[in-house]
């Protein structure tokens, strides 16, 4: 296996860093990093009324993503795409109908994975509005390398040398007070995958391959995003007051 | 859309009432004093030429980068430079995306006219082929939050951008004279910005008719003062801009008074900027000289204080990963058993749920740079790596390498120093919950 340039083996993920709250007028903000990559998310929400096209029985979701330099491209929208439809689908939207909450993603900085760093921080920021969602979902991205093995958390000069990687969204299970009987023939909810976006060509095999371990790494990712938010919501204020 | 106007926050009669009444007693909503400016933080990014100011609850961030290109037909010989600002709606509700509004488009030319027009950063020096080729520089301006004053706190946001701004040197050779050779920055050092002076813009707003004045106006006193007033001035005592759009008349005696106020706090606020620059240069040169290993033996104890993160995380993989060689063996191995305990966050995650299977990678890339450590296991790999020796250092393993020759010398000495590289993980663990917070 070819050693990766940061010396990290395979499995390693990049130094993660989460932090809440660090804007003062939006409602929720969250700042999320692996490595070099930078995100910076804030929420606005849930404002009343909907876009003309979106569905006013339901609360929609708006998101706005502004890259660090230049104009914004086709390739802008497409991430505001992703991460509105992978938030609407983590979200309650029964709960506010005919209601528009607003995301803004600001890329800090880019070193590859900005598309699951950029998830990450959309999630921690709507738990920091207090936006109701039924699960959290994290995010991780994995490639492919030419000898069927796989890597994780690509940076942007693997990205650009590797011939296909995907980036991976899977929902990360409740906590709930109720112990949970758990039925053998239910498959647990970590198992579904919310979002899938590849780049490149790889065998079939080869895909499965990066969702198992994509799934596995998204534990490890659960518990440090569970573990930075509990800790600050003890002494969080209403912010949508304001 | 009309709608989107029910969301913006606007103040209540009450709290308009407040701040008119309260300041004519000179009492400010957040208690300071008319002519206080708030708390100023300026930080950097890892980028040259990236930073990030934050004045009371305004928060802007600045992106400096540069281009060759064609230079205007009427200044062949000199460089470019251009301001975008960006008001991200997030950082006031009432910002809409797309294009920018008349509070954008003001701020952009007056931060464009304190800093270009009045000559503040040196074009000539940006030109490499006179008519054919010179650097164009584009600042983005990104406003996070709006707590009021957008303009000081964006100016000061450019001002230290530029400030820490390092551009590739380049020279003119080649077959025919005329080839623009773009020097790598691990090469040749990259090369400042000469900036003459710092053009510091200070923000007045009036109330009671012009009778009361206040310095950096709380996004709540703005909304309620009627008129304002921007002054660019710089620490020589030039007026470089002037900006006052609309709103009730001044009388030309109190715009006096406030050019001779701007002056004194433009002195405050460019030492401010340079001592904070200052700090961050001395940073970066003092990781530049960590790069060559064989000075490593003098600074033993300075890499633990002033390693960044990144490079802390790769001296404990790489402690971890020191399995194979033959003088750490149940040293290295109690570090594998602190890291798996510790629970700290931000950590890297050292997790291989096939670590039965998979042998523990010891990373080539950059130990090649390493003098005075001979581990055969790795002496084949050096071979293989195509990196040269020093210069081709990506700028990405510098912290990784530093931290790597800093943690197998003190592998090689005695063990006591070890724990040395053991206990900076306290000091990164209280960084890392400092972050998270």
């Amino acid at each position: 296996m070819e050693d990766r340039t940061d010396g990290r083996n395979a499995n390693q993920l990049r130094p993660l860093g989460c932090s809440r709250t660090i804007l003062n007028r939006a409602h929720g903000s969250a700042r999320w990093s692996q490595g070099n990559t930078i995100v910076l998310a804030a929420v606005y929400g849930p404002k009343a009324g909907t876009k003309k096209g979106e569905n006013p029985e339901k609360a929609s979701f708006e998101v706005i993503w502004k890259p660090k330099t230049g104009q914004i491209g086709k390739q802008e929208r497409e991430y505001e795409m992703i991460l509105k439809r992978t938030l609407q689908s983590i979200c309650l939207v029964n709960v506010h109908p005919n209601t528009t909450t607003s995301v803004i993603v600001q890329v800090v900085g880019d070193d590859g994975s900005l598309l699951p760093c950029a998830i990450n921080a959309s999630c921690a920021a709507l738990v920091d509005a207090g936006i109701p969602m039924k699960h959290l979902a994290v995010s991780i991205s994995c490639g492919l390398m030419e000898e069927g093995s796989i890597i994780l958390d690509l940076t942007k000069s693997e990205e650009e040398k590797l011939k296909a990687f995907a980036y991976l969204v899977f929902p990360n299970s409740p906590l709930s007070v109720i112990d949970k009987v758990h039925s053998s023939k239910e498959e647990p909810i970590e198992h579904g995958i919310i979002t899938s976006v590849s780049y490149g060509a790889m065998p079939v095999s080869g895909y499965f391959d990066c969702l198992e371990r994509g799934r596995a790494a998204s534990a490890a990712i659960s518990e440090f995003l569970r573990r930075s938010l509990q800790k600050q919501s003890s002494e969080d204020a209403s912010r949508a007051a304001q | 859309m009309e709608q989107r106007w029910a969301n913006t926050s606007r103040l209540t009669i009450n709290e308009k009432q407040f701040i008119e009444e309260a300041l004519r007693s000179e009492i400010r909503v957040d208690g300071r004093r008319l002519y206080d400016y708030r708390r100023l933080t300026i930080k950097f990014g890892r980028e040259d030429g990236s930073s990030e100011v934050q004045l009371g609850e305004t928060h802007v961030m600045a992106f400096v980068t540069g281009q060759l290109m064609q230079p205007y037909r009427d200044r062949p010989n000199e460089g470019t430079l251009a301001i975008f600002t960006e008001f991200s709606p997030m950082a006031d509700p009432s910002f809409e995306p797309g294009r920018p509004g008349e509070a954008a488009i003001e701020l952009g030319r007056v931060i464009d006219r304190g800093l270009r027009e009045s000559r503040a950063v040196d074009m000539e020096s940006l030109c490499v082929v006179a008519g054919k080729s010179v650097w164009a520089i584009r600042v983005d301006l990104h406003i996070i939050d709006n707590g009021g004053n957008l303009i000081d706190a964006a100016n000061i946001a450019a001002l230290s951008a530029l400030s820490t701004f390092r551009r590739p040197e380049c020279s003119v050779g080649g077959d025919d004279n005329q080839e623009i050779i773009v020097h790598d920055p691990e090469v040749r050092d990259p090369i400042p910005l000469t900036i003459h002076h710092f053009p510091i813009a200070v923000t007045f707003a009036f109330f009671h008719e012009g009778n009361t004045l206040v310095i950096d106006p709380h996004y709540k006193e703005e909304a309620v003062s009627g008129v304002r007033m921007t002054v660019t001035v710089n620490s020589n005592g030039d007026v470089c801009a002037i900006q006052k759009a609309g709103g009730e008349g001044i009388l030309s005696g109190d715009v006096m008074r406030c050019l001779r106020i701007a002056s004194l706090k433009a002195s405050e606020m460019t030492t401010k900027i340079k001592a904070a620059v200052e700090t961050y240069n001395a940073e970066v040169a003092l990781k530049k000289v960590k790069r060559h290993p064989s000075l490593i033996a003098q600074k033993i104890t300075v890499p633990d204080v002033e390693m960044k993160e990144a490079s802390f995380q790769k001296t404990k993989e790489l402690s971890a990963d020191m399995e194979n060689s033959p003088n750490q063996t149940s040293t290295s191995l109690t570090t594998t058993k602190d890291r798996d305990t510790n629970a700290s966050i931000g950590r890297p995650l050292n997790w291989d749920p096939y670590s039965s299977s998979a042998p523990a990678i010891v990373s080539s890339s950059t130990l090649p740079e390493l003098v005075g450590t001979s581990k055969d296991a790795n002496e084949d790999q050096m071979m293989q790596t195509d990196e040269e020796y020093d210069p081709n250092l990506k700028k990405d393993q510098i912290g990784s390498a530093t931290g790597v020759s800093s943690g197998i010398h003190k592998q090689n000495s005695p063990p006591k120093s070890l724990k040395d590289a053991v206990k900076p993980k306290h000091k990164r663990k209280k960084n890392a919950e400092r972050g998270a917070r």
